[in-house]
């Protein structure tokens, strides 16, 4: 058993003066859930933490950077599961709160549901004293500046919304074999009030199971429902198929069957790990023994020593 | 015909094969299912009917569904309408009731959705058990309906709404509008609806899980069969499961103790309750 930590930062289309935040972003929160996982910590506390940062980065969307929606308004969905009982925790729509996926993960823990929505998040979030962050605090001006954009009559903000995806995700194994993943997102630019997408949706933003393996995916969300992406490859891996083999199968499948593009990170219970887009691009980031593994476009995989002393 | 199956229908779930053809040769298959325990809908802890609800097209994958809209007589509609009218597939909360606004479709009184039984089993649990978030029985004190169906095109749907349990919390959202749990429909395998314990249904995503058994090669019956017996090994959940694939063979099959449910089929009306027991009925041309 390999301990490893996978996390993307979202699958699209990154503009260059972004993409070397997406890819320091990513490999930073790399890092951190890697620390947990040697310091002890199960694979749940592992992608929580990785999430986390990712939320706090204005780089992405999720969060603190999350996407507009119609109105102007932040709502953020999000997702955690645990494999070794199959429980799992949601919230959807949620406002003004800086870390959707420690609140779904105590929608996890605290109550005998598995998801959470819209005000009655809110309430949840206020009953655990989980501090109330203002609208504002959650807004960069890049997003405001393309919500702006795409409150024009002809604007596509699903087209634009491939400029950047930034759903945020993070699979994980521990030294126990308990396997995790946890996805955010600010959802999609411009959506309408109360819409919810494929993140906090179980088998679709997300499904971990100790005995076939984990998937976090991003990219078009309704495409993602559609094939419910997560649990799809991994029926693939259950069939037999190697992580990185099952993970192209199912991104195959949802672009020729509803011409979807999306990515994913899929671990399985012996700590292999794959990261694999249909996208042009996706920031994602591993750690597994002393190597940091990371990249931007297909094809592309560096290495750096995750020990520098 | 047997009252459950008006039940159902009044609840609205028959809007989901409104588009189905109806029979001329017999291929249509349409199944009901549901619990009869409690009234059409249950009340949160604050005394609120909030609905969730789910519609899948087959051959398209196109679905649509609302989570915790309030007080609105037919959430299936409105998911049909997320479908049809969106770029969206699922909408919640006031996000939801604001679009079922903007389409025409009206909110109604908390007491036109629930029964008199429920209001009286809500206030005696709550003064019960004041300050407890949930009720230990709640699983049981539900009430989901859905429908499969397949036409004569060999076009397969499914649909499932639900009030969810009784006393939940405030937002809570169970396996009912959430694509490949409460629902599934492919063309190329089946359609799927479920019933049952929310949250085990959600943790094995019973509906898509049913129909990869499908994929596999095994029978409508026999997929429903080791997902429900899959779903009380790994989870310890009970629920229920009504099944068609693309050529007309269907299943309904629970683990509860009983799962009110009726299929059509050749003009002939099959229904039951418990397990194992199936009567007939034939209908009139």
């Amino acid at each position: 058993m390999l301990p490893v930590v996978v996390v993307h930062g979202g699958a699209g289309h990154i503009p260059k003066e972004r993409s070397e935040k997406s890819t320091s972003g990513v490999c930073s929160a790399a890092r951190a859930g890697y620390t947990i996982l040697q310091g002890g910590g199960s694979s749940m506390d592992a992608v929580v933490e990785a999430v986390s940062e990712l939320e706090n980065n204005p780089s992405f969307n999720a969060g603190c950077g999350s996407v507009l929606n119609v109105k102007g308004e932040v709502e953020m969905d999000a997702i955690v599961m645990d494999g070794k009982t199959l429980g799992s925790g949601a919230v959807s729509a949620v406002r003004n709160i800086a870390n959707p996926v420690q609140l779904a993960r105590l929608v996890m823990d605290k109550t005998s549901h598995a998801c959470l929505t819209a005000e009655g998040a809110s309430l949840f979030a206020q009953a655990m004293g989980v501090p109330q962050v203002s609208q504002e605090s959650l807004i960069t001006d890049y997003s405001r500046m393309r919500w702006k954009k795409n409150l024009a009559p002809d604007a596509n903000p699903v087209a634009c919304q491939m400029g950047k995806m930034g759903t945020v995700g993070a699979v994980a194994v521990d030294s126990e074999g308990n396997i995790a993943c946890a996805t955010s997102t600010g959802g999609m630019l411009n959506k309408m009030e109360g819409r919810v997408g494929d993140t906090p949706c179980i088998g679709c933003g997300g499904y971990a199971d100790n005995k076939l393996g984990a998937v976090s995916t991003t990219g078009h969300g309704e495409a993602i429902m559609k094939v419910t992406l997560a649990r799809l490859i991994l029926f693939h891996m259950e069939q037999g198929q190697s992580v990185e083999a099952a993970s192209d199968l199912g991104l195959a499948y949802m672009k020729s069957r509803v011409g979807g593009l999306g990515g994913v990170v899929t671990v399985d219970p012996q700590g292999h790990w794959a990261a694999r887009f249909s996208s042009l691009q996706m920031a994602w980031a591993a750690v597994q023994k002393d190597t940091l593994h990371y990249g931007l476009y297909a094809g592309e995989h560096f290495t750096q020593d995750n020990n520098p002393h | 015909k047997p009252n459950f199956l008006f039940e159902t229908s009044d609840f609205g779930v028959t809007s989901c094969c409104d588009s189905l053809l109806y029979p001329t040769d017999g291929a249509i298959v349409l199944l009901f299912d549901g619990f009869l325990e409690g009234g059409l809908s249950a009340l949160n802890t604050d005394g609120e009917v909030e609905l969730d609800a789910i519609i899948m097209d087959g051959r398209t994958l196109a679905s649509g569904a609302v989570s915790c809209v309030k007080n609105i007589a037919n959430p299936v509609s409105l998911a049909r309408a997320v479908m049809e009218k969106t770029a969206h597939i699922m909408l919640t909360g006031r996000g939801a009731n604001m679009f079922a606004e903007s389409i025409g479709i009206v909110t109604v009184p908390t007491e036109t959705l629930v029964t008199e039984y429920e209001m009286k089993e809500w206030e005696k649990h709550k003064n019960y058990v004041t300050g407890v978030m949930e009720d230990f029985n709640s699983q049981w004190a539900h009430d989901t309906v859905g429908a499969v169906a397949v036409d004569c095109a060999g076009n397969v749907a499914c649909a499932t709404s639900t009030g969810g349990i009784r006393n939940k919390m405030v937002g809570r959202v169970g396996d009912s509008p959430i694509i490949g749990s409460g629902g599934y429909a492919d063309n190329f395998t089946g359609a799927v609806s479920c019933t049952g314990h929310g949250e085990s249904i959600l943790k094995v995503t019973l509906a898509r899980l049913i129909l990869s058994h499908i994929e596999q090669g095994k029978s409508v019956a026999d997929a429903s069969q080791l997902s429900l017996q899959y779903m009380g090994d790994r989870v310890q959940g009970a629920g229920g499961a009504i099944v068609v694939s693309p050529s007309g063979k269907w299943a309904a099959t629970f683990t509860t103790e009983r799962m009110a449910w009726a299929a059509v089929e050749n003009d002939v009306l099959w229904y039951g309750l418990d397990p194992n027991k199936r009567l007939k009925e034939q209908l009139s041309k």
